[in-house]
């Protein structure tokens, strides 16, 4: 991001960075910057909290017009309200998962949680108006049905035409982390990306299936496979050891 | 929050230490007040207008997201798994915040939001983005861009 500053400045074009790892501003030195202590992902700040994100935003513009540089890096004074969790969240009921499960019952189980899930991503969508989900073209039910088939060590063509099988996997993936932790959302509570990510990695069977998905192509004679089920479908603080 | 003490070890370390260009001149481009600049929103969330290709792997090229997109069309195709993506499933201005800026050209805070908006994917190697980065800018002055906001996920 701060090199990208740095070209574009070169070129005569004016910037400001959002930066969310502060020793990277630090070495690469853009032009200017706002620090902001706020989760990877975040960097404008909670959701729907405009007043917020419009301090952000503010203090970010309003460096364009302060002196100081080159190499200026503020901090933000504030932390995000939303990183606290929020006790009055439930969670959507799903049968209660046994992380160990064999493949065949685990694929079976995240198909059908899937299709429990509809209501819940159905009253996400009429509070939100949009969804996240869209990666692979598939709808959600082909998403678990594709991933599904590689669980059972089946080796399914890709379905959609100028993408290969390992891509389509991962996008499909992420279709079905999308579309539970949307669905997880929905309701008057206001979850911290903790409780939502808690509850999908450790009580869902979709996770659990992500989970067993890595562990059983791990060994596939595709590198390619090998690269993205080990580094692009759990993310590194959710991998379990061994 | 990223402070890095709060993140697992491994990735605090990764993140620190990730290898970034060193740059021979320090620019700095001034310009008009803040009323009277033209404001664009440069990301690097892998950002994709629902119904393009996504960005695959660590392409380096960007894609432009048009202020006219719904928020319902913005997909994040990062390849990175490890940041939140619950803030931006719930609202777009979380690493987009294209409903601030239009509010704040609306009340005269800033003096226009540009007609395009653009994403690069920001794993990429920096120097791999380098010549779609310059080309870029010719882009933004044709749409009379004098200033970016570039922002990270």
């Amino acid at each position: 991001m701060s090199a990208l500053g740095h070209y574009l400045e070169e070129e005569g074009i004016a910037t400001v960075a959002i930066v969310l790892i502060r020793p990277q501003a630090e070495n690469t030195k853009p032009p200017r910057a706002l620090w902001v202590p706020f989760e990877l992902g975040r960097p404008f700040g909670p959701p729907n909290d405009p007043a917020f994100q419009k301090r952000v935003v503010l203090a970010t513009l309003g460096m364009l017009n302060e002196g100081g540089g080159p190499v200026r890096i503020v901090d933000f004074p504030e932390d995000d309200p939303r990183a606290q969790p929020d006790p009055a969240w439930q969670p959507p009921f799903v049968p209660r998962t046994v992380a160990n499960g064999d493949a065949e019952s685990l694929a079976s189980r995240m198909e059908a949680e899937i299709l429990l899930l509809q209501g819940a991503h159905r009253r996400w969508m009429e509070q939100h108006g949009r969804s996240t989900v869209g990666l692979s073209g598939l709808v959600i039910g082909d998403c678990a049905r594709y991933v599904s088939d590689w669980l059972r060590g089946k080796a399914p063509p890709s379905p959609r035409d100028g993408f290969s099988a390992p891509l389509i996997l991962r996008f499909a993936v992420d279709d079905l982390k999308a579309y539970g932790l949307e669905a997880a959302g929905a309701g008057p509570a206001k979850p911290s990306s903790r409780q939502l990510t808690d509850w999908f990695w450790n009580e869902t069977a979709t996770g659990a299936a992500i989970h067993a998905l890595r562990e059983v192509l791990q060994a596939h004679e595709d590198e390619r496979l090998r690269l993205i089920v080990s580094n692009f479908i759990v993310p590194a603080a959710r991998v379990r050891a061994g | 929050m990223t402070r890095l003490t709060d993140l697992p070890p491994d990735q605090a370390r990764r993140l620190a230490e990730v290898e970034c260009p060193e740059f021979k001149t320090r620019p700095w481009v001034t310009g008009p007040a803040l009323s009277q600049r033209r404001v664009a929103i440069v990301s690097s969330a892998g950002l994709v207008v629902r119904g393009e290709e996504p960005f695959r792997g660590r392409d380096p090229h960007y894609h432009a997201i048009p202020a006219t997109t719904r928020p319902e069309d913005l997909l994040c195709s990062h390849i990175s798994i490890n940041f939140d993506r619950t803030g931006l499933q719930e609202d777009w201005n979380v690493a987009f915040p294209i409903d601030r800026l239009r509010e704040l050209a609306a009340d005269g805070t800033i003096g226009s939001m540009a007609d395009t908006h653009y994403s690069f994917m920001g794993a990429t190697d920096p120097l791999q983005m380098e010549p779609h980065a310059r080309e870029l800018a010719g882009r933004l002055k044709q749409d009379n861009v004098d200033s970016v906001l570039l922002a990270p996920v």
